[in-house]
C-alpha cells in the first residue's frame, strides 16, 4: 500500500476538512433547516412545470422552485445581471456563509475557493435567447440576457456578491456529478494548504433544452420519480442549488463553529465507455477509489446516497455496482431524487448536504413514491418513511453523462477520532 | 499498486512534457509555433454561404472538416468543439510518443471551456421550438448540448479513465485547468494530466458575443482552437529531463466594479511569491489583451511592474483573434514556441496573464527549459 502524504498528517487539525454551514435552494425547502424537515418528512417537489411552455408534451411534471426569492440573499449585485442558475448559486453561497457563522471580513483576509458545479450553466437564459431568435431573428436578442449566459458567472458572481477577491472562483461543468467534483476540489485545496476555506456546491435552473432531451430519450417519468421501483419510468427534471462551507478542523475550532460532518475523502474516474450509458465496472471502481481515499472499509459505511435517477438503466447499473463493491452486506441505499427530482449540477451537492444533515440529526431520508423494489436492484431503499439512525459514515454517489463519476465520503465528526 | 487515489502525493512542481495545438494556423503545434512567432495574420472574410454570423471576418482553423480530420467513424453527431478537443488530445498523445508512463486510470483530462458548444445547446432548443412536436429533436445530439461532452468524448476516443474534468472558465479557462491539473498531481489523484482548453467558432457564439460586448468592443475579431499540455510530476528524473517548462505557480482572483487592475496586480504578486520568483527574473509576460478597458488595464498594470520590453518578448496573440476559452492555453503554447528559439536564456521565467471581463483574472509562472 503506497503512502499518501496526507495519511501521515491526518490527525492534524489543519488537514481534516469539516462542513460548517449550508446554503440550500430546493423544491422541498430553502435553507438547511427547512431542507432537513423536508427530507425527514419525505416531501415531494413534483408539480407541473410552469417555467417554460410545455404545450405538446404528453406529460410535464418537474421539481421547480416556486416562491423561493433568491434575491433576498443578494444585496450587492443587480439581479437583472444574473441568470436564474447564477441567482441560486449566489444566494446559496451567502446563505452558507451566514449559516456557518463566518465573518466576511475574516474571510476576505484569507485565501479561499468558490467552486460551483453545473450541468447546464445558464441554458435557461439561452433558451430565452433562442425563443427571441426564432420569433424575431438573432439581431433581436436582449443584450442583458446575452451577458447572463456565461457559466463562469455561477462562481465569480458569488465571490463578487460576497466581496471576496482573494479567491479561486471555478465553475465545474461536469454535468450531473459536478457538485461532488466541486466538493472534492475544495477538500484537496484545504488539505494542501492552498486555501483556508472553500464554498463548494452546485447550481442549475430547469430548462427546456434538458427537459426536451430527456423526454425524447423516453426518460421523463409521467408523474413522479420512483427510484429502484419495479415500475420506475424515469426522472423528473429539477432545479436548485446547494453550497457547503468547507474549512479545516483547525479553522472551525478556532471560531467555535458548529460542525455538521467531516469530509473523509472522495474519488473520481471516467468510464471512457459511452456518452450517456453508465458502466457498472467503472462506477464500482469509483466507489473503491473514494473509499480508499477516505481510508474507509466498505463494511464501515452506514448509508449510500445513490445517484438514483429513477431510470431503468441507471438504477440497475448503479445497484449492481454497489453489490460488486459491498458484496452481500449492502448498506441502506436511498435516492433523494425521489423528492428533489434531478437537479443536475446541484444534485450531488444537495445530496451531500442531505447526507451531512442526516449524520448530524441522526436519520435516514426515505426514497419516496416507492411501491415495489425492482428485484434486479436488490437494495433496501428505505421506502417512503424516514428512519432514525446513528450514521457514522455515508457515501454520496454522483454519476454523469460522459462517464464522469465522482463519489464523496462523509463521516460523523468525532473529536480526536476518525 | 496502481490505484490513482493512492498514488504518492507529490510536493514538487509539475512539468509540461508535451503539447499540441489546433489553431487558426492549422492542425499541429509546429504550424502554430511558426505562425505565432512570425505574427502571421489569420483573419479572413467569413464565407456567408457557410456562416450566418454578425461578423465580417474571423480567425478560423483552415481545413478543419471533422470527418476529414478524424475519419467518418464516430463523428456523425460530433460537434466542432468536441472535434477540436479530440484532435488536440490525439496529437498530444502522439507528441508524447511512448514516453507516457501512467496507465489509463492514472491519466486525467482537464478541459477548459466557455460554455461548451453554445451552438449545440441553442440548436437543440431551436429544434424543440420549431419542430412539429416539441420533442422532435435528434436524441443523438443531446450529449453535445451538455458542457462536458468534449471531455467525455476525449476520454472515449483515447481511453482516458482517470479524473475527467470540464472547467467553464471563460478566458482564464486554460489557467484554471492548469491549476486544477496541478492539484490532481499534488494530491496523487493522477500521475499524468492532459490539460488545456478549447473554443469553437459558431454563429451562436458570434451572436452572443456581439450582443454581450455592445458598442464597446464592436470591432472584436473571433478566433478558435484548442491547445493541450501533458502535465507530469517532476519527481521521476526522466520527467524532469523531458520537461519543456516547469509550472512554478498558478493563481486566480476575482475583481469588482469592472476594473481588473488591482486584482491582477495582487494575483501576479501572489504567483511570484508562491513561485519563488524575483520580479527581475521575469523574462517575458504574455498578456491576454481582451478588447476594451479590461485589456487596457491589463497592459498598464503589467507594464508598470515589468516594463514594456518584457511584455513585448512574448509573442503577440492578436493575429489569431479572440480565442476566448482557448486564449490562455494558446498563450502558454506561444511561450513554449518562443522557448524553442535560441534567444531565450536558460531557465527563463515567463508569466501568463489572463483577464476575463466577467470578473476574474489569473496568472501562471512557468520556468522555460533550455533547449
Amino acid at each position: 500500500m503506497s503512502v499518501n502524504v496526507s495519511d501521515a498528517t491526518r490527525d492534524d487539525a489543519a488537514t481534516r476538512v469539516v462542513l460548517t454551514g449550508f446554503g440550500v435552494f430546493s423544491s422541498i425547502g430553502v435553507g438547511a433547516d427547512e431542507f432537513a424537515e423536508g427530507l425527514r418528512a419525505g416531501r415531494s417537489g413534483a408539480k407541473p412545470i410552469t417555467l417554460f411552455d410545455t404545450e405538446g408534451f404528453a406529460h410535464a411534471n418537474g421539481c421547480e422552485i416556486t416562491g423561493a426569492e433568491p434575491e433576498r440573499w443578494i444585496h450587492n449585485l443587480p439581479t437583472e445581471t444574473l441568470g436564474r442558475a447564477t441567482q441560486f448559486s449566489v444566494a446559496a453561497a451567502r446563505m452558507a456563509v451566514e449559516a456557518a457563522g463566518a465573518d466576511l471580513d475574516d474571510l476576505r483576509a484569507r485565501r479561499g475557493m468558490i467552486s460551483i458545479g453545473t450541468t447546464d450553466g445558464e441554458s435557461y437564459e439561452l433558451d430565452h435567447l433562442v425563443g427571441t431568435e426564432v420569433a424575431s431573428g438573432p439581431q433581436a436578442m436582449d443584450p442583458t440576457v446575452a451577458r447572463r449566459v456565461y457559466p463562469n458567472r455561477l462562481s465569480v458572481a458569488a465571490a463578487q456578491e460576497l466581496g471576496l477577491s482573494n479567491v479561486e472562483a471555478v465553475t465545474i461543468a461536469t454535468a450531473c456529478s459536478a457538485g461532488n467534483y466541486a466538493i472534492g476540489q475544495g477538500f484537496d485545496a484545504i488539505r494542501s494548504g492552498e486555501v483556508d476555506y472553500a464554498l463548494c456546491g452546485g447550481a442549475d435552473a430547469m430548462c427546456r433544452k434538458t427537459f426536451t432531451g430527456f423526454y425524447r430519450l423516453g426518460t421523463i417519468a409521467p408523474d413522479v420519480c420512483r427510484p429502484f421501483d419495479v415500475d420506475r419510468k424515469g426522472i423528473l427534471t429539477g432545479e436548485g442549488a446547494g453550497v457547503l462551507m468547507l474549512e479545516s478542523l483547525a479553522s472551525a475550532r478556532a471560531r467555535g463553529a458548529r460542525i455538521y460532518a467531516e469530509v473523509l475523502g472522495y474519488g473520481m474516474n471516467c468510464d471512457a465507455y459511452h456518452q450517456v450509458a453508465p458502466n457498472q465496472d467503472s462506477v464500482a471502481r469509483c466507489m473503491e477509489i473514494a473509499l480508499e481515499n477516505a481510508g474507509v472499509k466498505a463494511s464501515e459505511v452506514d448509508l449510500i446516497s445513490a445517484h438514483g435517477t429513477g431510470t431503468k438503466a441507471n438504477d440497475v447499473t448503479e445497484s449492481r455496482a454497489i453489490h460488486d463493491v459491498y458484496g452481500d452486506t449492502v448498506p441502506r441505499t436511498v435516492s433523494l431524487k425521489s423528492m428533489l427530482g434531478h437537479t443536475m449540477g446541484a444534485a450531488s451537492a444537495l445530496a451531500a448536504i442531505a447526507c451531512a444533515l442526516s449524520i448530524h440529526h441522526g436519520f435516514i431520508p426515505p426514497t419516496i413514491n416507492h411501491r415495489e423494489t425492482d428485484p434486479e436492484c436488490e437494495i433496501d431503499c428505505v421506502p417512503n418513511q424516514s428512519v432514525e439512525a446513528d450514521l457514522r459514515i455515508v457515501q454520496n454517489n454522483g454519476l454523469a453523462f460522459g462517464g464522469n463519476n465522482a463519489i464523496v465520503i462523509l463521516g460523523k465528526y468525532q473529536e480526536g477520532v476518525r | 499498486m496502481t490505484l490513482s487515489a493512492s498514488a504518492p502525493a507529490t510536493t514538487t512542481r509539475p512539468v509540461i512534457t508535451a503539447w499540441s495545438a489546433v489553431s487558426p494556423y492549422g492542425i499541429g503545434k509546429d504550424s502554430f509555433a511558426a505562425g505565432v512567432l512570425a505574427g502571421q495574420d489569420t483573419s479572413a472574410p467569413l464565407d456567408s454561404g457557410q456562416w450566418a454570423a454578425p461578423d465580417s471576418h474571423a480567425c478560423l482553423i483552415p481545413g478543419f472538416e471533422l470527418r476529414e480530420v478524424l475519419g467518418k467513424k464516430g463523428t456523425r453527431s460530433m460537434d466542432r468543439v468536441t472535434g477540436l478537443a479530440v484532435t488536440a488530445v490525439r496529437d498530444l498523445l502522439r507528441d508524447s510518443g511512448d514516453r507516457r508512463t501512467a496507465s489509463d486510470e492514472e491519466t486525467a483530462l482537464v478541459l477548459g471551456t466557455t460554455t461548451g458548444s453554445a451552438q449545440s445547446m441553442m440548436d437543440f432548443t431551436r429544434a424543440s421550438l420549431e419542430g412539429d412536436k416539441p420533442f422532435y429533436v435528434d436524441p443523438s445530439l443531446m450529449p453535445n448540448a451538455v458542457m462536458n461532452c468534449a471531455a467525455g468524448q476525449c476520454a472515449i476516443w483515447h481511453n482516458l479513465k482517470g479524473p475527467n474534468t470540464t472547467i467553464a472558465g471563460g478566458r482564464v479557462a486554460g489557467l484554471s485547468a492548469l491549476s486544477y491539473a496541478a492539484g490532481l498531481l499534488a494530491s496523487g489523484r493522477a500521475r499524468t494530466v492532459l490539460s488545456g482548453a478549447a473554443e469553437e467558432f459558431s454563429n451562436a457564439r458570434a451572436w452572443l458575443d456581439h450582443h454581450r460586448r455592445g458598442e464597446d468592443g464592436a470591432d472584436a475579431l473571433l478566433g478558435e482552437g484548442c491547445a493541450m499540455f501533458m502535465l507530469e510530476s517532476a519527481d521521476p528524473a526522466d520527467a524532469a529531463d523531458r520537461a519543456l517548462a516547469e509550472v512554478l505557480a498558478v493563481q486566480s482572483r476575482v475583481y469588482f466594479d469592472d476594473d481588473p487592475g488591482e486584482a491582477l496586480a495582487a494575483c501576479v504578486d501572489g504567483v511570484l511569491r508562491r513561485g519563488g520568483v524575483d520580479r527581475d527574473d521575469v523574462w517575458a509576460v504574455s498578456t491576454s489583451a481582451p478588447a476594451g478597458n479590461a485589456g487596457t488595464r491589463e497592459r498598464e498594470v503589467l507594464t508598470a511592474r515589468f516594463g514594456a520590453q518584457v511584455l513585448d518578448r512574448a509573442p503577440s496573440m492578436s493575429a489569431v483573434g479572440d480565442t476566448a476559452a482557448a486564449s490562455a492555453a494558446f498563450q502558454i503554447g506561444s511561450l513554449l514556441a518562443a522557448a524553442e528559439q535560441s534567444a531565450v536564456p536558460a531557465g527563463a521565467v515567463a508569466l501568463v496573464s489572463s483577464v476575463d471581463d466577467n470578473g476574474v483574472v489569473a496568472c501562471a509562472a512557468l520556468r522555460l527549459s533550455a533547449r
